[in-house]
């Protein structure tokens, strides 16, 4: 997979997750909530998350077991969701159809091999978020005040632009493409119990001595989410290929290799479907009440979410005046 | 009914020192002045503003209540020049606000005062420490903050007998210690809270530098900021509820 190979070339450093205490961290919201569905659904029993009429919401247990890593250490998550495929052409859309094939072949490989880090990664990119769980994580971010930004496209590249425009400091993604999309900080494994990665773009680009759409050639080369990569190239035949031809053109004829819609690829990184159009208040003033009741409607089991709740209601952080009135 | 000629001055210093955390308010019309109060959306800072009649060139007024777009009215109040004054009438029967700034005529829709979010109760606050200071200090406080944090920590050192403010960044810290002698006036008492920045730096913008100001503290409580305006014939009091670190 190009995407994780990418992790060769990124100047990444552990940090302790109290750096990130008081900052606003935009968060890819599909690649975040893929992660807690994948263990709820992995470790809890079906009943604990299925309503009468047999809807699954394994996604409420997973926000309420997720959101208190950032609400403890005072870390405003803005989560940001995909928009649909928009503009993409037909023969895009095709090719990302097949992209999705092959990760669904990835996906059976790494089952076989048991690799828990690939098939979460690789459940995340062949399955889509039900509109049940669409439309209730966003309900139950409303009640904890949790902000939502919609995103025209891709959830990454419109967190990258919000932190771009300064109004987030860090994008929160286990993807490296945050890279690509030209997040200047990534904050990673924000969903383990560890210490996070941070992910620095001009660390990595001084590093390589690379500019940011020559980084986005050599991760073409090598291969994203949007195609395959040449056969035979890797991170460092792809850097020193960049570096000894200048770009992604000049390196294909050098080599006499093509890349179909490499053209595009390239526009969907430099330049990706991102909006302006986007507000949210950093302060949260979560309802933890209101939440509980939104989660216990929905059927969830109460021994799944209590903890949870019990950790966010500690970790309000912000106090109201009707407290003292 | 209400009639009143104020100096524009006056005007725009009452409505800034709203809007800063709402929108729109309700303006009691009192016999002997007008009163504001309102909380903002979050519930977190409110203020509690009284003009009395001695600061209008001119006040009729019988209990009233009104409520407005208020950076509409700063917009009209922005119209005039400095030491202009701007006569305000309420006509009862369109429930329009006339306004008249040196031949200018506007006619103000007034907002239905039940559509505006309900007036907060007081918090019945015994704050044991009280510091007393220029405007012109807090502003120096709250911008050496802002340069490093978010959030911004003032006390009252109980034992050592001064006024602190802290606030910690990622990097870089801020700390400022102002004692008795820095001070207009100091009375101790056990006081550490911590308050988001945002809101103090509003606050901070309709405060006048050379105010004098007095803030109210406790542990963990809110703050009570409160200065005169208008040659002391108007009155505010702002509150701002703390963060309460989380472990």
């Amino acid at each position: 997979m190009g995407n994780a190979a990418l992790r060769e070339i990124a100047a990444i450093e552990e940090i302790p997750i109290e750096e990130l205490s008081g900052s606003v961290i935009a968060v890819d919201a599909h690649n975040w909530l893929y992660r807690y569905l994948t263990t709820t659904v992995k470790w809890t029993s079906t009943s604990a998350y299925t309503t009468a009429d047999g809807e699954e919401v394994a996604n409420l247990i997973g926000i309420v077991k997720g959101l208190p890593k950032f609400f403890e250490h005072d870390i405003t998550p803005v989560m940001v969701f995909d928009g649909g495929p928009s503009d993409l052409k037909s023969d895009e859309i095709e090719s990302r159809r097949a992209q999705r094939e092959s990760y669904e072949e990835d996906l059976e490989v790494a089952r076989e091999e048991g690799d828990p880090v690939a098939i979460a990664r690789l459940e995340s990119r062949t399955q889509r978020l039900t509109p049940t769980i669409q439309e209730t994580s966003r309900e139950l971010f409303d009640r904890l005040d949790v902000p939502v930004v919609e995103a025209p496209a891709e959830g990454e590249a419109q967190a990258a632009h919000i932190a771009r425009r300064g109004d987030a400091d860090y994008v929160g993604s286990e993807d490296y493409d945050a890279l690509l999309f030209g997040a200047p900080l990534t904050v990673r494994q924000l969903t383990s119990s560890g210490d996070p990665e941070l992910m620095d773009l001009d660390e990595t680009l001084a590093t390589h001595d690379l500019t940011h759409e020559q980084l986005i050639d050599a991760a073409i080369l090598i291969g994203t989410d949007f195609n395959e990569g040449v056969s035979g190239i890797g991170p460092k035949t792809a850097l020193s290929a960049i570096a000894e031809h200048g770009d992604l053109w000049s390196v294909l004829e050098a080599r006499g290799d093509s890349i179909a819609h490499g053209d595009r690829i390239r526009a969907l990184f430099r330049d990706p479907n991102v909006t302006d159009d986007y507000a949210f208040d950093p302060t949260i003033e979560p309802d933890v009440g209101a939440a509980r009741e939104y989660v216990a409607d929905w059927g969830v089991a109460e021994s799944e979410v209590e903890r949870g709740f019990e950790r966010l209601e500690e970790s309000i952080v912000q106090t109201g005046l009707d407290r003292w009135s | 009914m209400f009639k009143a000629i104020v100096s524009a001055a006056t005007l725009s210093s009452t409505l800034d020192s709203v809007s800063v955390l709402v929108e729109e308010c309700k303006i009691h019309l009192d016999e002997d002045g007008l009163q504001i109060r309102a909380v903002d959306p979050a519930n977190v800072g409110m203020v509690d503003l009284s003009l009395s009649a001695d600061a209008f060139e001119s006040y009729e007024a019988d209990g009233g209540l009104i409520g407005i777009d208020l950076s509409r009215l700063e917009d009209i109040a922005g119209m005039a020049e400095t030491g202009q004054l701007v006569q305000l009438e309420l006509d009862e029967e369109t429930r329009k606000l006339q306004i008249q700034i040196d031949g200018l005529e506007y006619t103000l829709a007034l907002i239905d005062p039940d559509s505006i979010r309900q007036e907060p109760d007081i918090p019945d606050l015994d704050l044991p420490a009280e510091v007393v200071l220029e405007g012109r200090d807090i502003n120096r406080s709250v911008t050496a903050a802002d340069m490093v944090s978010d959030h911004i920590t003032l006390g009252v050192d109980d034992g050592e007998e001064y006024f602190y403010v802290d606030a910690e960044g990622d990097t870089d810290d801020v700390h400022l210690e102002l004692t008795e002698e820095d001070l207009i006036d100091l009375q101790t008492g056990p006081a550490h809270s911590l308050f988001s920045l945002d809101y103090l730096k509003d606050m901070n913008k309709a405060i006048p530098t050379d105010a004098e100001v007095t803030l109210e503290l406790g542990e963990e409580f809110p703050i009570k900021l409160h200065y005169g305006f208008a040659e002391g014939d108007g009155q505010v009091t702002y509150m701002l509820a703390p963060r309460i670190q989380s472990e």
